[in-house]
């Protein structure tokens, strides 16, 4: 029997050993490395020597009014488009539990969007909110609404809400698919006794399919703010961080400093930054679905 | 028993030539490895592998050359990467803006210092494209190609305005200003399209208003970006902007070509690419090109280009040679039937480039500027475009802006 055992473990330490391998090299080995990278002077100009400088990044990160500025974009787009996504998501997910004829047909065009290509999406957007695109055309020369070609994407709110505006139409169907299987857990008896009970269809929504459901909306919660901070295509390709920056994000502003200026010690301290961000707002996620449960 | 010894004598001999044969074979060419970033399928690459290396190698018979082609952006992350594993070529074609960088990093050879014979190759090259080889106090390349940026108009959009291609700066205002306004189709047009306000873009008109950027040793910026020529360059632009006359910077922007080639934009700056791009796109719209409009400066437009770099654990003597060679008339020359401009002077005379499309460009060469050589350029470009976002949107004026920025840029400079 012990060698049986201990020939199983041999077995199990055998089969675990490639996928550890793998996960030491492409995943733990470059986060250390990563880590130590953002205690480095590491740019172009040193990359031979990477002299250790401490904290430096971290304080040229937090005294940086550009990581300010993209910080605070970062946290608009997740504060927008994360409640946007799961309200409408969950919206036309409840719809959708409802009815029998065509439930697939109206899955699979809302779901659409979710396997659209970022580029071409962010593309077709950028024509449609060119300062002579398609949205100015119709207020301007179909409605008459307008007098002129707004300039949608030239500002920094402008630009972002057009990238926040794909963000939603884009993560409508994940969200809806996540919840409409969720939605089929709720037991059915609870919406029959609260039925009983004298709820009407808000009621029943609130007291019985939010609470039923509170675990995926932790879920959705928890990825969707980490897609937020993720926000880097629809940005590269809509707007280009421009005016001057004030449109990137934290992510694109990263690239920026470490693909374009070669500050790649910055660039390491500002992905920790980003991580131990999203860190803290995970944590704090959990702890306000968990009081809501006690 | 004579017989004996000669015999002895004769096998000893042969055994020796024998011996000696092997060692002969065994003195291989030195071979020196050539990074460049002539795409592998492109016209350039084969008049490389074909004619140049073929002849280099003629030339020089115990010299073997083993030219490896990269990705534009992949040839300079390998050559950082290759600095730090001690892997580096003998010999590289570096875009201009990467050579600061290199030589801060101590990998590039001075050639003025080691070379004796430098000062008679660099007087064969155009000294506008040598500056951009110039770091500090020395020479740590040779030009190899370059090109530059000249007005294309819009013919029949000025003949409508009943504007004449402007030469002078002040002319160039005011035609702007008239080019600008409505279509018959009630569609906005521009008279100006400017894709950028970094360097590249705002640099020709910096320096035909007669500003700087920098003192000449690009040490100190105080002085120079802030001096009134330049704010008045900066301002003249950021009026033409507010005016609605210049556009092109904006995300919303229609983008260059396009604008220019269904008759929005009625005029722009740009290089030797452009005439191609235009002649795929929009084969119908007629065009002319003329020199950037002379100011106080005189008519002063950027270099772009690419110079050939040897770096220092290279054999030098033969890679002294292959970069001879390629920046010399015969290599200069076939190249240039590929559309490269060349930098040699005997190559410029030459009929194939008096009747290349780009003949227009190399005269603006002659007095284009190089963007400053330092390591800092980057850092210092991109808050050029955040300073000039800052004065076109009015956010700030141009002079309180461009004193801030000569003050960061002298802390740039300084480090």
């Amino acid at each position: 029997m012990v060698i049986k055992s201990r020939l199983s473990r041999m077995q199990l330490a055998l089969l675990l050993l490639p996928g550890l391998l793998l996960f030491g090299i492409f995943t733990a080995y470059p986060i250390l490395r990563l880590f130590f990278m953002s205690f480095c002077d590491m740019r172009f100009s040193s990359m031979l020597t990477q002299p250790f400088v401490g904290l430096a990044n971290y304080r040229e990160v937090f005294g940086d009014r550009a990581f300010w500025t993209v910080f605070a974009n970062s946290i608009a787009y997740t504060l927008v488009t994360v409640p946007g996504q799961m309200a409408l998501g969950l919206f036309i997910a409840v719809l959708l539990s409802g009815i029998g004829r065509f439930g697939v047909t109206f899955r699979v065009i809302h779901y659409l969007p979710v396997v659209t290509s970022w580029v071409i999406a962010s593309l077709v957007f950028r024509y449609i909110f060119n300062t002579e695109g398609l949205l100015n055309y119709f207020l301007w020369k179909v409605l008459g609404i307008t007098s002129s070609n707004i300039r949608w994407l030239d500002t920094r709110w402008g630009g972002l809400s057009v990238a926040m505006i794909l963000g939603i139409w884009k993560g409508i169907g994940w969200n809806m698919v996540i919840f409409l299987a969720a939605l089929q857990q709720v037991p059915q008896e609870l919406y029959e006794a609260a039925e009983i009970d004298g709820c009407g269809a808000w009621g029943r929504f609130v007291h019985v399919t939010l609470p039923g459901i509170r675990g995926t909306i932790l879920f959705a919660l928890i990825e969707l703010t980490i897609g937020g901070f993720n926000v880097f295509t629809s940005i590269k390709m809509i707007t280009g961080g421009r005016p001057a920056h004030q449109t990137d994000t934290l992510l694109t502003w990263m690239y920026y400093k470490a693909f374009s200026t070669g500050a790649f010690g910055y660039a390491a301290a500002l992905s920790f930054v980003m991580a131990f961000t999203l860190g803290l707002m995970a944590i704090a996620q959990f702890r306000a679905m968990r009081n809501k449960d006690a | 028993m004579r017989i004996w010894k000669i015999l002895a004598l004769a096998a000893l001999t042969g055994l020796l030539a024998l011996a000696a044969c092997p060692v002969l074979a065994d003195e291989e060419p030195v071979t020196i490895n050539f990074w460049h970033h002539y795409s592998a399928q492109s016209a350039e690459n084969e008049t490389l592998m074909n004619v140049l290396i073929p002849a280099f190698e003629a030339e020089n018979p115990g010299i073997k050359v083993n030219a490896v082609s990269h990705e534009w952006a992949e040839l300079h992350d390998k050559v950082l990467v290759s600095a730090n594993s001690q892997q580096l070529p003998d010999v590289a074609r570096c875009d201009i803006a990467w050579l600061p960088e290199f030589e801060k990093m101590g990998i590039l050879t001075a050639l003025d210092e080691e070379m004796p014979d430098f000062d008679e190759v660099c007087a064969q090259l155009l000294d506008s494209a040598m500056s951009t080889a110039k770091i500090g106090e020395h020479y740590y390349a040779l030009a190899l190609n370059t090109n530059s940026k000249i007005v294309f108009y819009n013919t029949a959009m000025l003949e409508a305005a009943g504007v004449s291609m402007p030469a002078t700066m002040d002319e160039w205002v005011e035609a702007v200003r008239k080019l600008s306004g409505e279509n018959a189709n009630g569609q906005q047009v521009w008279g100006w399209n400017e894709p950028a306000l970094a360097g590249w873009n705002l640099c020709p008109l910096i320096w035909s208003f007669g500003g700087s950027l920098t003192d000449p040793a690009q040490t100190v910026a105080t002085g120079y970006l802030n001096s009134p020529e330049t704010v008045k360059a900066v301002e003249t632009f950021a009026t033409l902007v507010k005016e609605g006359a210049l556009t092109g910077f904006n995300a919303g922007d229609i983008p260059m070509t396009d604008g220019f080639g269904t008759g929005r934009y009625a005029m722009m700056l740009e290089g030797p690419w452009k005439s191609a791009e235009l002649a795929g796109a929009y084969p119908d719209v007629a065009y002319g090109t003329a020199p950037i409009p002379a100011g106080e400066g005189g008519s002063i437009s950027v270099l772009g280009g690419e110079d050939i770099a040897m770096f220092n654990t290279a054999n030098k003597e033969a890679a002294w040679k292959f970069m001879q060679f390629m920046t010399g008339e015969f290599a200069e020359t076939e190249m240039a039937k590929c559309g490269q401009i060349p930098v040699n002077q005997a190559a410029l005379k030459s009929d194939t480039v008096k009747n290349a499309d780009y003949a227009p460009f190399i005269e603006a060469i002659k007095t284009a500027k190089a963007r400053p050589t330092v390591a800092a350029w980057s850092e210092m470009d991109d808050g050029l475009s955040v300073t000039m976002t800052q004065i076109v949107t009015g956010e700030k004026g141009a002079q309180e802006a461009l004193d801030a920025l000569a003050a960061e840029w002298d802390k740039l400079l300084g480090q």
